[in-house]
């Protein structure tokens, strides 16, 4: 029973990752391979704080904002470039670029903090909650991410640039024809989903710890559930993290990982083959 | 074809083979030194089995790790298990290798799966991969690898032929790609290029055409492989993954230019040099493919070959106030791929 | 209000549009025609904005608007219908409507239920996902979407395409009723009827050229005129008039 918690919990901190990867295709045709590079170094930022002292809570909240400000800095250099071109040259130099960036930031974290980690504790490590032991991790982890979520809702379905973040996801010359600057909503969007992947390494710090070397398995992570929930749908996307999540989490504590690594890739492969616009598209 | 253009078109590839086959004598015999060089040329045929793929059918086949570790794996287990002679493991396993990237391309083609879906789906494949040469242990060994001395053809322990017999693989192999071109696949190659869909309607069966070349490509990965096994004595999951092989292959094409013949050589050449310059800085390789890959793609996305021709065009123009007839010949020996350089 | 100077227009280093100029004044009714593949969607694709002028000059309500960003252009009040519409699907057919007004904010209600009059069809539907109406229902709704931005000038861009006879003779109606509202209206047709019933000046583009510019009555009296530069055999008669379909 507590797997599956911790499968939901799991599922939430991938949905983090993988909404941000949705908000960056939808909006810019980029699937953004850096993606989990941008989480680490949030990550990376608030351990850094944490060893020189400062406050945990400031630390991570210092880690997110610099995740946003990393991803603010990619789409006004690199992802400009390809968001001068159209349709397949910009999907293709965007994905060249942003995987020559996964590959510098990995080097760099590597080779610069090789033995920097976050680790985030919180009292104790487990608390029994109606009869079932609990990760204290698992609750904070929760928490974070719901109240992340809530306020992304409450954005997109109030707001007016909310509201031309739905619809240039659905139709970007539509979008302009409203009177939508797209340019300016794509970047909001861009620094969202940086803001959203720093969220999801603290994260990382609750569950167990968050390392340079991660980024990579972020990304793969956020691109399988983006694929099977649909690169271009955000519900989609979001019920695939929490089903992919207890997956995980469920194949994990039974037959280990590396056949867990190959039933989600292949799930990932299957979908495009079978449903390409995602599983969970446009469903209800 | 008369004799002539024979010529000219054997040209380029006789003179890189000359010129590589003297390469050891600069070494003085150093294990160390004909090692990367050997490792130099297995990724030339890698870049030169990429180029068909993506440089002239649009197959994003970012497997090529995964198929050159499956031909590697599948020799040496059939060697070391069943007891197979090296030579008709290998052989097996090129074949088996050419039917998955046979496969591959088939469904693809089958679906309709654009350039973006191939990539997605070939990168699922080499982590499946990846993660089943961990998984099944009993097999492969794990993370550990194999060794495999006494399990091929004992290249590993004759450096000197090892890279002897790689480069006539090299050399072959661009000298089968030179007929390709110049075959109703390169004219095939070319329509694809332009507009897949005119191509289909002018009744080129563009699945013929793609699968094809997709067996080829992947049958050369595949005999590499296993080559590499025999070379480098050991074999692991590490040595096949994304980083280490398809990322210098995407580099090294990049830095060569696609689509040419001589690309993937020069590609190859220019990569392992910038290779061994930073490898003494650990970590910093990978910071360096990752930047490499940006700059290049941005700035450089022609290539070092069709930059070449160019510029020795202008030169016998310059000295000679006309166009050579030498470098008339050399810039076809390339012209099959020079016009489809501009590539998103 | 709108006045197109010498405009050449493209793609990718192909010329289009060679050297068009048009005027447009207030509160009237153009039409420019012309066969498939004369020009007209990019031309009007060079006034909004979607694609970089080449050479020449697009002045609306006296400034300059070309090289401006589409949704500048959508601001300024000169609002373009795509003839592939260019919808939300995902959304409701209120939601669509209610974008339309994303950049003039305010008074929603009365905007819509304005559009809901002239479109009583969407008002049915106004829950409906836009992907799921059909062919006229959605030319129907883009049209209703444009005007929530309270356009001066609205471009459509074969607006008849995909409707049945009867429904084009509705929706000419209503773009009549728009006119009358003091909607200044430029349009692009094949269908050269019903243009002319509603147009008063018209143009022809043929091959990125204008061939021909002149009032609907000169092209549609002069029958060597429309046979020249339109093709037509038959004498044409305008949908406007109080005449049913054949």
């Amino acid at each position: 029973m507590s797997i599956l918690l911790d499968g939901l919990v799991q599922g939430l901190q991938l949905a983090l990752l993988s909404v941000g990867v949705v908000f960056v295709y939808g909006l810019g045709g980029v699937l953004n391979l850096a993606h989990g590079q941008v989480a680490v170094s949030g990550g990376l930022v608030a351990a850094l704080l944490m060893q020189n002292r400062l406050p945990p809570v400031l630390a991570c909240v210092a880690g997110i904002l610099f995740a946003g400000l990393v991803a603010l800095l990619l789409d006004q250099t690199l992802l400009r470039q390809a968001y001068a071109r159209r349709g397949e040259e910009r999907l293709l130099l965007g994905i060249i670029l942003t995987l020559g960036l996964s590959f510098a930031l990995d080097g760099f974290f590597t080779w610069r903090y090789p033995n920097v980690a976050l680790t985030l504790q919180l009292g104790s490590p487990y608390v029994r909650m109606g009869g079932l032991t609990v990760r204290t991790g698992s609750l904070a982890v929760a928490a974070l991410a719901l109240t992340a979520f809530l306020l992304l809702l409450g954005f997109l379905k109030t707001t007016f640039l909310g509201k031309a973040v739905r619809c240039i996801i659905q139709n970007e010359v539509g979008a302009w024809l409203c009177g939508v600057n797209v340019h300016r909503a794509r970047t909001l969007t861009v620094v969202l989903s940086g803001l959203l992947a720093g969220v999801a390494a603290v994260a990382q710090g609750f569950f167990s710890y968050l390392g340079p070397e991660m980024g990579t398995e972020f990304t793969i992570l956020a691109l399988i559930v983006a694929v099977v929930g649909g690169v271009r749908s955000l519900t989609g996307t979001f019920l695939a993290s929490l089903m992919l999540g207890l997956v995980n989490a469920a194949l994990s504590y039974t037959v280990g990982t590396y056949i867990t690594w190959i039933v989600l890739l292949a799930v990932a492969a299957s979908t495009l083959l079978i449903r390409p616009e995602g599983l969970l598209a446009y469903w209800p | 074809m008369n004799g002539r253009r024979l010529l000219s078109h054997a040209v380029p590839v006789l003179g890189t083979g000359m010129a590589l086959a003297v390469v050891p004598l600069f070494l003085g015999g150093s294990p160390y030194g004909l090692r990367i060089t050997s490792l130099m040329l297995i990724l030339a045929i890698y870049a030169v089995a990429f180029n068909l793929l993506f440089g002239h059918t649009r197959q994003l086949f970012l497997c090529v790790g995964a198929l050159a570790g499956l031909g590697a794996y599948a020799s040496v287990i059939l060697v070391r298990d069943l007891r197979l002679s090296p030579f008709l493991a290998t052989a097996l396993a090129t074949v088996g290798v050419g039917l998955v990237g046979g496969i591959l391309s088939y469904v693809g083609v089958r679906r309709g799966l654009g350039v973006l879906f191939v990539g997605i789906i070939t990168v699922a494949v080499s982590l499946i991969f990846h993660n089943l040469l961990l998984g099944l242990r009993q097999y492969t060994n794990g993370e550990t690898g194999i060794s495999t001395r006494g399990l091929g053809f004992g290249l590993g322990e004759t450096p000197e032929r090892a890279y002897y017999v790689l480069l006539a693989v090299l050399v072959l192999s661009l000298g089968g790609y030179q007929l390709l071109m110049r075959s109703r696949y390169g004219l095939a190659f070319r329509a694809l290029e332009d507009d897949e869909l005119n191509a289909e309607l002018s009744g080129i069966d563009v699945t013929r055409y793609k699968v094809g070349t997709a067996i080829l490509a992947s049958a050369l990965i595949g005999l590499t492989g296993a080559l590499y096994a025999d070379v480098n004595g050991f074999i692991s999951p590490a040595v096949f993954a994304l980083g280490h092989v398809d990322i210098p292959v995407l580099i090294a094409l990049l830095l060569g230019g696609m689509g040419t013949t001589l690309g993937p050589v020069v590609g190859a050449v220019g990569f392992t040099l910038v290779d061994e310059l930073v490898r003494p800085f650990g970590q910093l390789t990978v910071l360096t493919y990752g930047i490499l890959l940006i700059v290049l793609f941005l700035i450089f996305r022609e290539g070092m070959v069709p930059l070449g021709i160019q510029l020795f065009l202008k030169l016998g123009r310059a000295l000679s106030g006309r166009v050579p007839r030498e470098a008339e010949g050399a810039a076809e020996g390339s012209v099959g791929g020079s016009e489809s350089t501009q590539r998103g | 209000m709108l006045e197109v100077r010498n405009l050449w227009a493209g793609y990718n280093g192909i010329t289009v549009l060679r050297d068009i100029t048009l005027e447009v004044p207030g509160r009237s009714a153009t039409a420019v025609l012309g066969p498939n593949g004369a020009g007209k969607t990019t031309l009007f694709r060079a006034i909004a904005g979607l694609v970089r002028p080449q050479r020449g000059r697009v002045v609306f309500e006296g400034s300059p608007i070309h090289g401006l960003p589409p949704h500048e252009i959508a601001r300024r009040g000169l609002v373009y219908v795509p003839a592939e519409r260019e919808l939300f699907p995902q959304l409701t057919v209120l939601e669509n409507l209610e974008l339309g007004a994303y950049s003039s904010p305010g008074d929603l209600r009365s905007r819509l239920r304005r559009v809901f009059d002239l479109f009583p069809r969407l008002a049915e539907r106004r829950g409906q996902r836009a992907g799921t109406l059909s062919g006229g229902e959605q030319q129907m709704l883009a049209i209703a979407r444009a005007l929530m931005g309270r356009p001066r000038l609205i471009l459509l861009d074969e607006p008849s395409t995909g409707l049945a006879p009867r429904l084009v003779a509705e929706l000419y109606r209503q773009l009549a009723a728009l006119q009358e509202e003091g909607v200044t209206i430029l349009l692009a047709e094949q269908q050269v009827r019903a243009a002319l019933g509603l147009c008063e000046r018209v143009y022809v583009l043929r091959d990125g050229r204008m061939v021909f510019q002149g009032s609907a009555s000169e092209l549609w009296g002069r029958p060597e005129l429309r046979r020249a530069y339109l093709g037509e055999l038959r004498r044409v008669e305008p949908v406007g008039e109080a005449r049913d379909g054949r």
